[in-house]
């Protein structure tokens, strides 16, 4: 009962420090205006926001609608058969992992109207909700299933009757994570092309005119929309359990792994999980029918980027883009897991001030971060600090509520052990802590892969005019298709690789030690 | 004076304050275990008797009374190695393997774990786990997995050893066997025991004397000597002078 007092508490002292800090131009002389302020603005400009906020939430609510239908069908269709969650275990992942602005282009060039915004706010939901009922039908209770099965059921009857009924909690809080997903997935897609409304369009036109108050207002009604989304779900997830369940950003669970078969099987499998995603893509091109000239088939990029006459300069600016986007990705993952590690560990030192966090943490969780990019331009301007600050946000957050839930995890007896003897904070985080949280970080650091990249091309994209995501919004002036397609699959197979390359370190590492992967 | 040796809780009181309510984990709590004895700690769920365990290891601070090791404060005698310590789930750390869990009271009271090779070594095959020193946890059963939160709570050769229901996660065969061998390491070290139960068989097993506990208030309502000659057989558990004890005992518990 004391905990929403004290989090209330907490977040009037952030308003305060926030008016007075703004008031007073503390931050960035000026970038940081005071929060009445912004209010007043947003009241300035309230006969601009109607259109631009319908536009935003037309385009998440059909794609929530469409991605979450998709990923119903697509899990109850994995649970129900393994093999088919073996095979499209490359397309889940890649769907997991892509920078929503790297193809936000290509979208913009395929479709038209509100469809691109629809399809990236569909993708940013799908992972979620698939996951969540692939978990919600295979946890769901043996008993019950074998007693319909005793009656006579038929396995669909099963599903129907008890697998589907039971999943429902687990799904509806899949619901309450991809809420804020669509909001961010479609104003993305926004920054990433098209269209006179939206939020997002609203930002970036907002961007250039230096003025702090309007873009901070715009953010504020974004991370509102999100906010709201998040919490129209957790209300109906609380009916439906009775209690809210934390937030939990599931990472991966479901992707199949790899049972013993034979090896032939094996190369099979994999030859199928690999190309399954090229022959969507493919597909993707067929049916759209758009001509070739703009849109590159598989084919189409191998063939711009190894054997057409241009590939020699299309190579050399691709390259200097990954020379630039590469380090600092891993420096602000680094930096923002780092961190993240370090203050969920500190946790045993000063349980007070974390536990004080903890909310704010958690708020963050529903709030399209990378979207409000512009507001930290304002801040710290258009140079590779702004990259290296987006990037540590988006994964700080993420990164530091899985570490510090999985240190909560931690038995009392373990770290009441060290204590037993006398140990020292410092001793008790080396013997007990820090190892214990070490299935967290891997956790996290494979949750914040994608966001990490996907932070630095934003960041790329709208200010600092470097790396793959210069590359991108650049070709898009060019009308450069070759390039377009080009680093759009690029950053999507480096995510994917990343991600995969933490995969296997984990996987060593923690069998090593004996340890299980966390979720 | 009496040698302060053993173990001395006197005047003890905890008060919990909760969530909109407060709970009295221990009024008045006294309790002298002399040197070299067994004693077990028996009462209902909930009783205060974990909380008496945990103060008595200054892992708890109690709001008054005074808890003496060997006539030291707990934190001292715990920093000098000796004491030992068991909880109720074994409290392996499942990355560590058999060997560098016992290491674990050596690494933190800064003994160096080269020098003391040959005496973690001695414990591992004291509680008869010769072979499976490099096992993780994970690949061990139940019963080896509390050996080895015993073997753990030898390792620094204390004087006082603390056990908070080291076998509540075994079965009743698996229990007996452990009582047996518990027994005979104990005999072995010499150390001061003190036992936290929820078993009345187990407590009176093993024990020299039994203290009853109450709950709300936590409190020790009457301590209970256990005559029986050691070594104690097994077949003690089946002996009628042992069920009249128990019997005793367990009025004492339900009245
Ligand atoms: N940290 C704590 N905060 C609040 N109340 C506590 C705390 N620790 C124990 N209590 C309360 O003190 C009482 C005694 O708890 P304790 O753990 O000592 O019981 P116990 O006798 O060991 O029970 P069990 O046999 O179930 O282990 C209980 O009512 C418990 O709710
Ligand atoms: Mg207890």
């Amino acid at each position: 009962m004391a905990r929403v007092p004290t989090g209330l508490r907490n977040f009037a002292i952030l308003l305060l420090i926030w008016e007075i800090a703004g008031r007073m131009d503390l931050v960035a002389s000026g970038a940081l205006p005071g929060f009445s302020e912004i209010l007043i603005r947003l009241w300035e400009d309230r006969a601009d926001y109607p259109r631009h906020i319908w536009a935003t939430l037309y385009a998440s609510g059909v794609g929530f609608l469409i991605g979450n239908a998709i990923a119903l069908i697509a899990g109850v269709a994995f649970a129900m058969s393994p093999t088919l969650l073996r095979i499209f275990r490359g397309v889940n992942i890649a769907v997991f992992a892509l920078p929503p602005i790297a193809i936000a282009p290509i979208l913009v060039l395929t479709l038209s109207d509100m469809a691109p915004r629809i399809v990236l706010a569909a993708l940013a939901v799908y992972f979620v909700t698939m996951t969540a009922t692939v978990i919600g039908i295979s946890q769901s209770d043996n008993r019950a299933s074998d007693l319909v099965k005793a009656y006579g059921g038929s396995r669909w009857r099963i599903l129907w009757l008890v697998q589907l009924r039971s999943a429902l909690p687990t799904i509806t809080t899949g619901f309450q994570i991809a809420a804020p997903n669509a909001v961010l997935g479609a104003i993305l897609a926004e920054f990433g092309g098209g269209g006179r409304w939206g939020l997002g369009t609203y930002l970036l036109g907002s961007l250039g005119r230096g003025e702090p108050d309007r873009l901070w207002g715009i953010g504020l009604i974004a991370t509102a929309i999100a906010g709201l989304g998040y919490l129209f779900f957790a209300l109906i997830s609380r009916r439906l359990l009775g209690a809210t369940r934390a937030v939990t950003l599931n990472t991966a669970t479901p992707l199949g792994d790899a049972v013993s078969a034979s090896p032939f099987k094996r190369v099979l499998m994999l030859m199928g999980i690999v190309s399954l995603p090229f022959l969507l893509w493919w597909a993707f091109i067929v049916l759209t029918g758009v001509p070739a000239m703009i849109a590159k088939t598989p084919f189409g990029v191998i063939d711009y980027l190894l054997f057409a006459k241009t590939a020699p300069v299309a190579q050399e600016k691709l390259l200097q883009a990954l020379s630039e986007t590469l380090p600092i990705t891993f420096a602000g993952m680094a930096a923002g897991i780092g961190f993240a590690f370090l203050l969920a560990i500190s946790t045993r030192l000063f349980p007070n001030a974390i536990r004080a966090f903890m909310p704010v943490a958690l708020v963050t969780q529903t709030m399209p971060l990378v979207a409000l990019t512009p507001l930290l331009v304002l801040i710290f301007g258009r140079g590779t600090s702004l990259t290296l600050w987006v990037t540590i946000s988006v994964t700080f957050f993420p990164a530091f509520v899985t570490l510090a839930q999985g240190i909560a995890l931690v038995p009392r007896s373990a770290q009441d052990l060290p204590r037993a003897y006398g140990a020292s904070a410092w001793q008790e985080m080396r013997i007990v802590t820090i190892p214990a949280s070490l299935p967290y970080l891997f956790a996290a650091t494979r949750l914040t892969v994608p966001r990490a990249l996907l932070g630095v091309m934003i960041a790329e994209w709208l200010a600092t005019g470097r790396g793959l995501g210069n590359l991108l919004n650049q070709s898009r002036g060019y009308l450069d298709f070759g390039m377009i397609w080009t680093v759009a699959f690029v950053s999507v197979l480096l995510s994917v690789v990343l991600y995969q390359l933490v995969v296997a370190i984990e996987r060593k590492v923690l069998r090593r030690l004996g340890m299980q992967t966390a979720e | 004076m009496p040698t302060p040796d053993g173990i001395s809780l006197s005047g003890v009181y905890k008060t919990f304050e909760g969530r909109g309510k407060t709970v009295e984990a221990l009024r008045d709590v006294a309790l002298k275990c002399p040197s070299a004895s067994f004693t077990a700690v028996i009462g209902p769920s909930g009783c205060g008797k974990s909380t008496a365990l945990r103060i008595a290891l200054g892992l708890e601070t109690a709001d008054a009374g005074e808890v003496l090791i060997n006539g030291e404060a707990p934190i001292v005698a715990a920093k000098s190695g000796k004491t030992g310590v068991a909880f109720q789930d074994s409290a392996l750390l499942p990355w560590r393997s058999v060997r560098r869990n016992v290491e674990v009271p050596l690494e933190v009271i800064g003994l160096s774990r080269k020098s003391h090779a040959a005496q973690v070594q001695a414990m591992i095959e004291l509680v008869g786990l010769k072979g499976f020193e490099n096992s993780l946890p994970g690949e061990l059963s139940g019963g080896m997995r509390q050996r080895v939160a015993i073997a753990r709570a030898l390792v620094t050769e204390p004087t006082v050893l603390f056990m908070d229901e080291p076998f509540g996660a075994l079965d009743q065969i698996l229990r007996r066997q452990m009582n047996v061998e518990l027994q005979r390491v104990w005999q072995k070290t010499g150390s001061t025991a003190l036992l936290v139960t929820h078993g009345i068989d187990e407590a009176i097993f093993l024990a020299d004397r039994v203290a009853v506990m109450h709950a709300n208030p936590g409190r020790i309502v009457e301590i209970i000597d256990v005559p029986f000659a050691r070594p104690r057989h097994p077949d003690l558990f089946s002996d009628p002078a042992f069920h009249a004890l128990t019997d005793r005992v367990a009025s004492v518990l339900h009245g």
